[in-house]
This record gives C-alpha cells, sequence and structure tokens, in this order.
C-alpha cells in the first residue's frame, strides 16, 4: 500500500533498530516514552499529518495568506488543522510539561516533525515560530515573562515570530536601525520596519508574540549593541490579560516563489509612535540570546528540507510502479511486448536509488541530532554533556545546508521521474520544489553556514567535536566489519574519511593564513565533502545493522527492507563517495580563481 | 452514564494489500498493520462525547491476544478512562456467538447503562452486537447514526435506511447499539493523551475470572466454521480496459455507442 510523506518501517527503523530510542525510557525524564508509546506516537503524528494536515497543502499553495488593510488571513482549511494541531500538543512536544510542553525525547519529536512537516512545511512554520519564541521566552524571560506569555504559546493559544531582517541588514544582522527607547515604566518604545517576518500576522490564534531585535538609543554599533524584546500584537497585562492593540502593523505580505501558506511579512513598528516591548533577556546581549536558540531553528529547517525530499521520494516511487510507457530494454526489439512500468527501466532505478539513499542518510542524521540533544539531557557527566553539546554544533550547520541542498537535488529528480506530469500544477511534486527551494535560503543562507563549519565549528575546542565524530564512525566501520554483506563497504568509507581529516586540516589551516579568502571559497565545498562522509556513515551504519538482521534470517517484507537498506549503501558508496573525494582533491588543490578574477572579469557590465 | 465500548484490532485495509492465502484458510497475516477497526473507533468517539455531556466512564473493552492491548491504550489515549482486556488460550478461534459470551461476561460483571459496538469489522459479519444484546436480553438497535440522550433512562435514536432515509426511535436503557461510520468526526490522538495512558496498566480478564465455562468459547464450541476464502474467477462478459486514461476513455466510448448506450 502506498507510503505518504515519510515511510513508517523507515522511520521506525531509525527510532529503534539504529538509535534504540526506547532505551532513554530507562532515565526518569524519558520514562514515559518506552516503546509502546513511540509507536503510539508515530502511528497518531502519521494519522493526523495524512488525514488532516496533508489535504491542506494544496489550499496552501492555492489560496495561501492573503493580506488585506493589514489583515492576513490563511486559508479556511488551516484553522481546522490548527486546533487539531492545538489540542494534540503537538506544538511544543520536547518542552517541559510545566508550560505546556509534551517532554518528549527530540529524536521521537525529529520523526513527528518529519510527518508533520512532509504534511504541510508552510502551514508548520507558524507552529516552528510559536515553539522557537517560546524557548527564547523559557530561556531567557523573567518568571513574570514566562508567566505571561509561555503556556499561552506552548499550546498554540497564540504564536509567534522572530524579527530580525530589515531591509539594510538580512545576513549581516549588526547592521539593524530598529530603536528602543526606555520608558519610565521599565518598558521600551520601539520604532522601525522588519522584513520577510515570517508568520508575522495572520488569523489562526488571537495575539502573536513577536521578538524583536533592536538597538536601546546610545548603545554601540554592530551586533555587540543589539538587544532583545518582545513584541505582542496586543498588549498583555501582568495578570495575562488581554489589554490593547500595540503599534506594530503588518504592512504587506511578499509575493514568493513557494511556500505560499505561510505570511512573510513586513511589519512596522511605532508608526504612531507607540510600540511597547519588554527586555528579553539583558541588555545588548540579544545577539547572543539569538545565537543560542539558533541551532534548534537551523535543525528544523533541514527537518524541513527531509520532509519534503521523503514526501518527493514516496510520491516518485508510487507514480513509477503505476506508469506505464515503454517496453521493457531486454524486450525493446518485439514490438508485441507489453509496456511495463517505468520502475523497470534502469534510469528510473538510478533516480529511484539516488532519493531513496539520501533520504535515508538524510533521516539518520537529523535523528542522529535529536538523539544527540538527549543525551546530553541525560548525561550527569559535565565532560560528556559538553562533548555532546560539541558535536551538535559541528553537526548543524551540515544538518542545515547540506539536507537543504540535497533536499532540492531529490525534489527535482522527483520532478523527472514523473517526466511531462512533474512539471504541471496538477501534480505534486512542483510545489515540492518550489516549497523546498527556500530551505538553502532562510535562517542564514547555506555559504553562512559553510562558514560557520570552516569558521567556528572546525576549530571548536581545538577540534574535539569533529574527532569525536570520526571515532564514532570507526565503530561502525567495526560493525560493518563483522558481517560479510558489509565488510567490502568499510573500505571505501575509511579511505573518505582518511582524505576528510587531511582536508579539514588542510582547509583549517588555510583559514588562518594569508590564503584565508581562498580558504573561504572553498567552505562550502567541505561542507559538502562533510555531508558526504557522514550520510555514507549513516547509511554503512543502517547496511550493517540489515546485514545482521538477514544474517539472523529475516524473512518476507523484513528481508526486503533490509536488502533495500544494503542496495542504499552500497550505491552510495559507489556512486557518490568517488565523487566526493575528486572534491576533496579540488579543496586540497584550492585553485584561486574564484577570489583572484578581478570584478570586472566576471563580465556582465 | 457509564458505557462499554467493544473494539476489536484489524488489519489496516489503508496500510495492506489483503491476500488470501493459498489454502484458503485465512488471509495472509505476515507482515499486516494492525489498527482499531474503524467503526469502533466512531463508537469510542460517540461514548466520549455523550460522557463528555452527561458524565459517567467510557471503559474499553477487546477481546484479543496480547497485541490487542495497543488499541485498548489509543482508544484510551483518544479519551475512555478505562480498559480491559478480554485474554485467554481458550477465547481463541471463537465464532462470532462466542465472542458475543466472553462479552457478555464483562458486562455483567461492570454497571454499564450502555454499550457500543461497531456495527462490523474486518469480517463483515456485524454479528457481535446483535447477539450481545439477545444473549444479555437487552434492547438493540444497529446502524446507529445518531444519539440523543433523553430523560428517565432512555435514548433517542437515529438509522440510516435505504434510500438514504432517516429513521428515529427511541431505545429504553440499558441497550447495546450499533454504532455505523459518519455519526460524528472521531478526535486524533495527541501527545497529551497518549502520555496519560503510557504507564497504564490494562487489567486483563480471562475465563476463570469472568466466570465463564470455557466449553462455551473457543475454537471447540464453534457453530460456524469457515470452510474457505477465494477470489472468484473473473466472469464472462467483462472486459477490463487497459491502457492510458484517453485510450481507455476512447474505447469506452466506442463501445457505448456500439452496444447502444450513446446514439
Amino acid at each position: 500500500m502506498a507510503q505518504y510523506i515519510a515511510d513508517r518501517r523507515d522511520v521506525d527503523f531509525v527510532l529503534h533498530e539504529q538509535l534504540r530510542t526506547a532505551d532513554l525510557a530507562q532515565s526518569e525524564r524519558f520514562a514515559d516514552f518506552n516503546r509502546k508509546t513511540i509507536d503510539l506516537v508515530v502511528a497518531e503524528v502519521r494519522n493526523l499529518a495524512v488525514k488532516e494536515i496533508l489535504p491542506t497543502q494544496k489550499d496552501g499553495d492555492r489560496i495561501g495568506a492573503r493580506f488585506d488593510a493589514g489583515r492576513v488571513t490563511v486559508p479556511e482549511s488551516f484553522h481546522k488543522a490548527w486546533r487539531a494541531l492545538r489540542e494534540g500538543g503537538w506544538i511544543a512536544m520536547t518542552e517541559d510539561p510545566e508550560w505546556g510542553g509534551q517532554g518528549m525525547p527530540h529524536a521521537l519529536a525529529m520523526a513527528a516533525t518529519d510527518y508533520l512537516n512532509g504534511a504541510n512545511f508552510a502551514f508548520m512554520m507558524y507552529a516552528g515560530l510559536t515553539h522557537g519564541a517560546g524557548k527564547l521566552i523559557e530561556r531567557f524571560g523573567t518568571p513574570e515573562q514566562k508567566r505571561m506569555f509561555l503556556k499561552n504559546m506552548f499550546t498554540g493559544r497564540w504564536t509567534g515570530t522572530m524579527l530580525l531582517t530589515e531591509p539594510e541588514a538580512g545576513s549581516d544582522v549588526g547592521a539593524l536601525t530598529t530603536s528602543a527607547v526606555r520608558r519610565p515604566d521599565g518598558t521600551y518604545r520601539l520604532t522601525g520596519n522588519k522584513i520577510f517576518i515570517s508568520s508575522g500576522e495572520h488569523d489562526l490564534a488571537e495575539n502573536i508574540i513577536h521578538p524583536v531585535l533592536a538597538r536601546i538609543e546610545g548603545a554601540p554599533a554592530g551586533t555587540a549593541g543589539i538587544s532583545l524584546f518582545l513584541v505582542p500584537k496586543i498588549w498583555v497585562n501582568p495578570d495575562g490579560s488581554l489589554g490593547e492593540p500595540n503599534d506594530i502593523v503588518c504592512t504587506g505580505i511578499e509575493e514568493k516563489m513557494g511556500i505560499h501558506g505561510n505570511a512573510t511579512c513586513a511589519m512596522a513598528l511605532g508608526s504612531r509612535g507607540a510600540c511597547r516591548g519588554l527586555l528579553l533577556g539583558e541588555e545588548n546581549k540579544g545577539m547572543r540570546t539569538m545565537f543560542l536558540m539558533m541551532n534548534e531553528a537551523r535543525l528544523l529547517v533541514g527537518s524541513q528540507g527531509l520532509a519534503c525530499a521523503s514526501t518527493a521520494y514516496l510520491y516518485a516511487v508510487n507514480y513509477a510502479r503505476e506508469r506505464i510507457q515503454g517496453r521493457h530494454l531486454l524486450k525493446a526489439q518485439d514490438k508485441a511486448a507489453p509496456s511495463v512500468p517505468i520502475i523497470q527501466h534502469p534510469d528510473v532505478r538510478r533516480m529511484l536509488i539516488t532519493m531513496k539513499a539520501y533520504v535515508e542518510g538524510m533521516r539518520s542524521l537529523l535523528y542522529y541530532v535529536g538523539r544527540l540533544e538527549d543525551l546530553k539531557t541525560l548525561t550527569p557527566d559535565e565532560e560528556r554533556r559538553k562533548a555532546y553539546q560539541g558535536m551538535i554544533d559541528f553537526l548543524i550547520p551540515i544538518a542545515k545546508a547540506y539536507v537543504t541542498e540535497r533536499a532540492c537535488e531529490v525534489c527535482n529528480l522527483g520532478i523527472q521521474v514523473y517526466g511531462g506530469y512533474g512539471y504541471i500544477r496538477e501534480y505534486p511534486m512542483e510545489q515540492l520544489l518550489r516549497d523546498c527551494r527556500i530551505t538553502p535560503i532562510y535562517e542564514g543562507t547555506n555559504g553562512i553556514q559553510a562558514m560557520d563549519l570552516l569558521g567556528r565549528k572546525l576549530g571548536l575546542n581545538g577540534g574535539k567535536p569533529m574527532m569525536d565524530l570520526l571515532s564514532e564512525i570507526q565503530r561502525t566501520l567495526a560493525l560493518a566489519r563483522r558481517q560479510p554483506r558489509t565488510a567490502p563497504l568499510a573500505a571505501p568509507l575509511e579511505q573518505a574519511l582518511g582524505k576528510l581529516g587531511e582536508v579539514a586540516m588542510h582547509l583549517g589551516a588555510a583559514a588562518l593564513s594569508e590564503k584565508v579568502l581562498v580558504a573561504f571559497a572553498y567552505a562550502h565545498p567541505f561542507l559538502t565533502v562533510c555531508g558526504d562522509v557522514l550520510l555514507a556513515w549513516m547509511l554503512l551504519w543502517r547496511a550493517a545493522l540489515a546485514a545482521e538482521k538477514l544474517a539472523a534470517g529475516a524473512r518476507d517484507k523484513e528481508a526486503l527492507f533490509y536488502e533495500g537498506q544494503i542496495q542504499s549503501a552500497r550505491w552510495f558508496l559507489a556512486n557518490e563517495l568517488p565523487v566526493s573525494l575528486g572534491r576533496m582533491q579540488a579543496i586540497l588543490a584550492a585553485d584561486p580563481a574564484a577570489v583572484e578574477a578581478a570584478e570586472e572579469s566576471f563580465g556582465g557590465r | 452514564m457509564n458505557i462499554l465500548v467493544c473494539v476489536k484490532r484489524v488489519p489496516d485495509t489503508a496500510e495492506n494489500e489483503i491476500e488470501v492465502r493459498p489454502d484458503g484458510t485465512d488471509i495472509r497475516r505476515e507482515d499486516l498493520v494492525y489498527s482499531v477497526n474503524e467503526w469502533d473507533n466512531y463508537a469510542v468517539e460517540e461514548a466520549i462525547q455523550i460522557a463528555e455531556r452527561t458524565g459517567g466512564t467510557v471503559t474499553v473493552a477487546t477481546v484479543g491476544d496480547a497485541d490487542a492491548e495497543e488499541v485498548v491504550r489509543r482508544e484510551m489515549a483518544m479519551g475512555a478512562q478505562q480498559g480491559l482486556m478480554l485474554t485467554d488460550p481458550a477465547f481463541e478461534g471463537s465464532d462470532g456467538r462466542g465472542i458475543a459470551e466472553i462479552l457478555k461476561a464483562a458486562v455483567q460483571r461492570g454497571r454499564y447503562d450502555l454499550v457500543l459496538c461497531g456495527a462490523q469489522a474486518d469480517d463483515g459479519a456485524g454479528q457481535v452486537g446483535g447477539m450481545l444484546a439477545a444473549l444479555l436480553d437487552w434492547p438493540y438497535a444497529s446502524l446507529v447514526n445518531r444519539i440523543e440522550v433523553l430523560e428517565g433512562q432512555r435514548l433517542r435514536i437515529g438509522r440510516e435506511i435505504e434510500g438514504g432515509n432517516q429513521e428515529m426511535s427511541e431505545i429504553e436503557l440499558p441497550c447495546v447499539l450499533s454504532i455505523q461510520t459518519g455519526i460524528n468526526e472521531p478526535r486524533y490522538v495527541g501527545i497529551r493523551g497518549i502520555r496519560k495512558v503510557a504507564s497504564v496498566e490494562i487489567p486483563a480478564l480471562g475465563a476463570s475470572e469472568l466466570g465463564l465455562d470455557p466449553s462455551r468459547v473457543g475454537r471447540a464450541a464453534c457453530r460456524v466454521r469457515k470452510l474457505d476464502y477465494f477470489v472468484p474467477p473473473a466472469g464472462a462478459g467483462a472486459e477490463i480496459l487497459q491502457g492510458s486514461p484517453e485510450e481507455i476513455a476512447a474505447r469506452l466510448v466506442d463501445l457505448l455507442k456500439a452496444k447502444g448506450g450513446l446514439k
């Protein structure tokens, strides 16, 4: 039977066989989340996603968010889906139950997010931003602020946003000009204009809480003078009741390539001189506060990419089984031979196995980051905690940039599998690519992620996070070598691993030398090869576990699933890793053409 | 009002290709994905709504093995307060009457004003609700698509009858009703509900706890025996059109013209 969004067997495989998520239930914190509970959560989130949210995906795209005189409305079908999302407690899955969260392990929440985002991630952004804004308040808010806002946000009664970008302050947030002046009552008066504000205005909730980055008058220039404020759409009184509408309005929404269901707003603060905000955290520490939340936001964007890719793959493979076109290649000359489903054509298979391997590898990678969060939460050992955090920090730019870029390629292949039908709006494929295309851009462009990896993460704690990951990979190599089916696959990964170490040393040193510009021109290729090796690791890990199960006598459908795991790893190691080795060679050679070319040599004038 | 809802764990037809085993004794059950019978889910939702309006409790019971516990837990996560597993090796292979005997014993152990069943389950027999009512000597209505609670231990119930017409009746409590899909819109199960039931122990009762004579239930007590399952052979005169949608449409038009359906 056709699977939608994410293959349930594959999700279960990662959660249970690869990451052993149910083991977390031995801890007091996650005691509720035993195997039965995990299975029930996955079954029910899938049910909600497929039955209630997936049907809103086309509405989101065709009707979209609509702007009229300062008000934004979302498609009617979003309202019912929003109620179901709220009632089920899906907005703050991992948060503290004290504040309306559900205390779920992150690894499991990644699986739930997989389904929810795959159903309609433009819709889920209303929830994702609410959760992110709530996390800021949970982490940095005063007890009074938590009481005033948190529960209403984590339960979706109110929603949240994040107001960073201004017309002249995009990737360079430090250039922002929104200002704040302290008033005698301790609140602040804000003035400025923000753009590209996802979920900035809509009719899903009675109030919207906007965390806003602004500069207090007289504060230093650049990022060191930025503070964070809470600006409610409707003022919230200290007792939690609603007051007067605040002076923050949506002045328009963008017409975009995709994610039409999510309102991307221009917001004017204080156009009547009466926009009030509360300081969140300390003065001038706004950027640091924001940074602490960025890991989670970037992981979420990676998950959006994966969800598009996974959905595209399942549509494509199901279509390829049904679409009958052309004779089998071995009977091409036989005019009487029947046409066959296109899944029997070798080139279609090439596309499908490419998509499958990437989707599986990316799923494992993202859930693994969730797993590290859980292990970090549970460990009583400060050194271990730091080690987990280091690995997470290292993996985040890859989980964001590598995954979103490959996800776009998977969606692109999905269109190709559909042929002409992939290009027309009646079929779901073109929307997936349009929606997915934002993910390499927002929440820090992929170029910014690559600079983060090379400039900050590679040298973090003297390079320990990368070393820690390399030793984790060694464990998988040992596991793979114990099984005759996967033993031959260990060598290519080991070779790539050695080469990657060399590349990292070389590029890390170059980034600190006079060759810094050339080094950063190779930051993105470096992120790409790191991603390739991590994916090869995840796929080999899966294959080794599958080989164990096959050796233990798995049969029928189970055996076919496990065989598929071994094929994915084989295919990736044989086809993608050699390309990656070539790219590593290019990084080591570090040709400076990109930085040496004179601006005029780029032509175009 | 205290309500007992009888539920069954069945192969999920949205998730599985159902195939008959070559020996004709059953469907192939390896690798099947199971879930709660869809009709039963409507019955549980209806029970929860009635309890929300009038007070009282909802208990979900199933006859099955240890695997069936997952559907009871699921329906509890949906909002039923109690669960009940009716499980015993002696129950295996029971026919519809045997299942009704087991349920009757469970009903008599509790104090229920109302028993709801799904109109039918995976085997399509639609027999357990009626048999249970007869064994209890309670009034029964089938295919119920509307329930209103009246004063004085009565319900007003609606049944959809032939041609989309509606029949309304009054029925005395306690009674058994079999519930039609579409009576309500079953709620989704959220994490909040799942967490609530994560570590709840669901009581399991066997033949002795239920005071059941094992000879009245199980395979040996069956008075209906299934002999064979098979897919009927294709009949003569049927033609399956093949090709692209355009080709099929063109062929269909030709056929309709040739047979006089289109002029």
